[in-house]
């Protein structure tokens, strides 16, 4: 009993192996074209017609984009594979972070450096008893408006671009995760402020930064930065303007490269948004650079400059070495005013129009 | 860590903070005022619930020299009333821990314009306060810290919007949490008192007949 078990198991495993090889023989029937390769038959290789290759080259896209049909409705839904992602991937990675960390590095070093060699400019008169309305309280706010509103976004901008390469080895990736995250969406929430405060900015500011005449010496002499002698100038010089005119136009191109980055539902395809994140981050690195120089001048790099923002009021020996013609106008037309003055429409005119509220306090 | 800000702390600051404002409002309502003996001229009722609304259109004049703050002021607190009560998270926190009842959330876009908004307004007056002279004289520890705290509150609140890492959601309820402990004891209780000190004024002058 047992043994004819046995025979008939045996007879079924042999009857299961036919089966098996049969199939094998259909399966492997199809991919017979593709053993008679055309280097068994001695065929140049270019002449063979590989259907997987044609696919995958039609869904690399390689030759040139194709849209296929897809059941879901959107913009690139045909496409299967972006070929051109992988070209801005490669720029980002081998060129932009690279190229433009070195970039601000070195404008961080260039003004160490200039530092070191120039150091901080001097009023050369010394201070002066007598100062000079230089910006309304208008004026002041909507500047550190705008300034308050770049460096959030600078910052963060600068962790999102150069964090990967930067920051990971130091805080490992759970924790630039998380910073990333934060970084991203702190930088998308508070990128359109900065296109409030441009405008205001734009409005505030324009008139006064028109080019006029004498403008283009100040630039030929270099601004008087370098060397001793100073150069005549406007109420801004050529590089405040250059600067100004810079914030507008690139910061422009900054604002709609990121409003197309922020809200896809435009409709724009991702070459659009490809080409969006270079301009955004090219335009930002730029700006960047042009603002390290700027807070240098303001802060280390020239006595008496962020007076007139932190104030309203500028030293009139300071006005007159570095903004000389609108200096000269505002002493013909009698703005000049005392330090005491100054002192008296800061703080204690402030509190006597307050009714002596803040003296009882 | 986690576990205190999300359990004990949250508890206990939500219980300084209620019982703060009741102690406030209460010590103020007490406090009574004085009584007038004069004929009444007009309604003291109607002054009262007239001056709290029509407070919230300044006179030309204010509106005209003090148009920063204005704007700043209404956007800032606009927005902010939009957020607090009306973003996703925070309706789903509030029904979740404490009323137990939801209601419609605002869509995302108006989540975004209500932040942008708060945030403009709240950084314009921030800096007019610390650059106009007559605001800088005016103003104290008490409403610099009140200011950051609460700019801090919705910066973190927005870092955390991707609600995807339990780290930023903690850092914004545990700043969320020392805003409400603070609250009761700062300046901050205009959100409540406005009320009051609107309607004891037109109160006050509608008994004297008086259109504040």
């Amino acid at each position: 009993m047992a043994k004819s078990i046995f025979l008939q198991s045996d007879n079924r495993k042999m009857h299961a192996g036919w089966l098996l090889l049969l199939l094998l023989c259909f399966i492997v029937q199809p991919f017979d074209s593709f053993a008679n390769t055309s280097e068994s038959r001695g065929i140049p290789s270019a002449a063979v017609l590989n259907p997987a290759a044609e696919l995958w080259r039609d869904v690399r896209q390689r030759e040139q984009l194709t849209n296929g049909t897809s059941q879901v409705k959107g913009v690139d839904s045909g496409v299967l594979i972006n070929a051109y992602g992988d070209q801005w991937r490669k720029f980002r990675m081998q060129q932009l972070i690279p190229v433009g960390g070195y970039l601000l590095l070195g404008i961080v070093i260039g003004l160490a450096l200039f530092y070191l060699i120039r150091g901080k400019v001097a009023i050369e008169g010394g201070e002066s008893d007598k100062k000079l309305l230089r910006y309304t309280s208008y004026e002041q706010l909507i500047h550190w408006f705008i300034a308050s509103i770049f460096l959030f976004l600078a910052i963060s901008g600068l962790i999102i671009l150069f964090g990967r390469p930067v920051l990971i080895p130091i805080m490992g990736k759970e924790a630039f995760s998380v910073i990333a995250s934060a970084c991203k969406e702190g930088h998308n929430l508070m990128g359109p402020l900065f296109l409030v405060a441009l405008i205001l900015i734009f409005i505030k500011f324009v008139r006064r930064n028109i080019y006029q005449k004498g403008d283009l010496s100040w630039l030929l002499r270099g601004g008087g930065i370098i060397g001793k002698k100073h150069v005549p100038s406007n109420f801004f010089n050529m590089g405040e303007k250059t600067m100004f005119w810079m914030l507008v136009l690139v910061g422009s191109v900054i604002i709609a490269s990121g409003f197309v980055l922020i809200f896809p539902v435009f409709g724009l395809g991702r070459e659009w948004m490809e080409l969006a994140h270079v301009g955004h981050a090219i335009g930002a690195i730029l700006v960047i650079g042009v603002i390290i120089g700027h807070i240098y001048i303001g802060t280390i790099g020239m006595e008496g400059a962020i007076e007139g923002m932190k104030t309203g009021y500028c030293d009139l020996n300071w006005a007159k070495e570095h903004h000389d013609l609108w200096a000269t106008k505002a002493e013909q037309q009698g703005e000049v005013i005392s330090n005491d003055k100054v002192s008296r429409l800061r703080d204690v005119s402030s509190a006597q129009s307050l009714g002596g509220h803040v003296q009882e306090e | 860590m986690g576990q205190f800000i999300d359990g004990p702390l949250w508890t206990f600051s939500l219980s300084v903070f209620v019982l703060g404002v009741i102690w406030r409002v209460v010590t103020i309502l007490i406090a009574g005022n004085r009584s007038d003996l004069a004929t009444a001229k007009g309604s003291a009722g109607k002054g009262a619930i007239r001056t709290v609304f029509s407070r919230f259109v300044p006179e030309r004049t204010v509106a005209t020299r003090g148009r920063i703050q204005l704007i700043a002021g209404y956007l800032f607190h606009l927005g902010l009333l939009a957020l607090l009560f009306f973003a996703k998270p925070h309706v789903d926190f509030i029904a979740e821990r404490i009323t137990g009842l939801s209601w419609s959330a605002m869509p995302h876009w108006a989540f975004i314009v209500s932040a942008e908004a708060a945030f403009i307004g709240l950084i314009l007056l921030w800096l007019h306060r610390v650059l106009n002279p007559v605001t800088r004289l005016l103003s104290d520890l008490d409403d610099h810290v009140g200011s950051i705290l609460v700019f801090l509150v919705m910066l973190t609140g927005c870092l955390a919007l991707a609600q995807a890492f339990e780290p930023l959601r903690l850092i914004h309820l545990l700043l969320a949490e020392l805003l409400l402990i603070y609250f009761p004891f700062s300046k901050l209780m205009h959100a409540f008192t406005f009320v009051m000190s609107r309607g004891y004024t037109g109160a006050t002058m509608g008994r004297k007949g008086i259109n504040a």
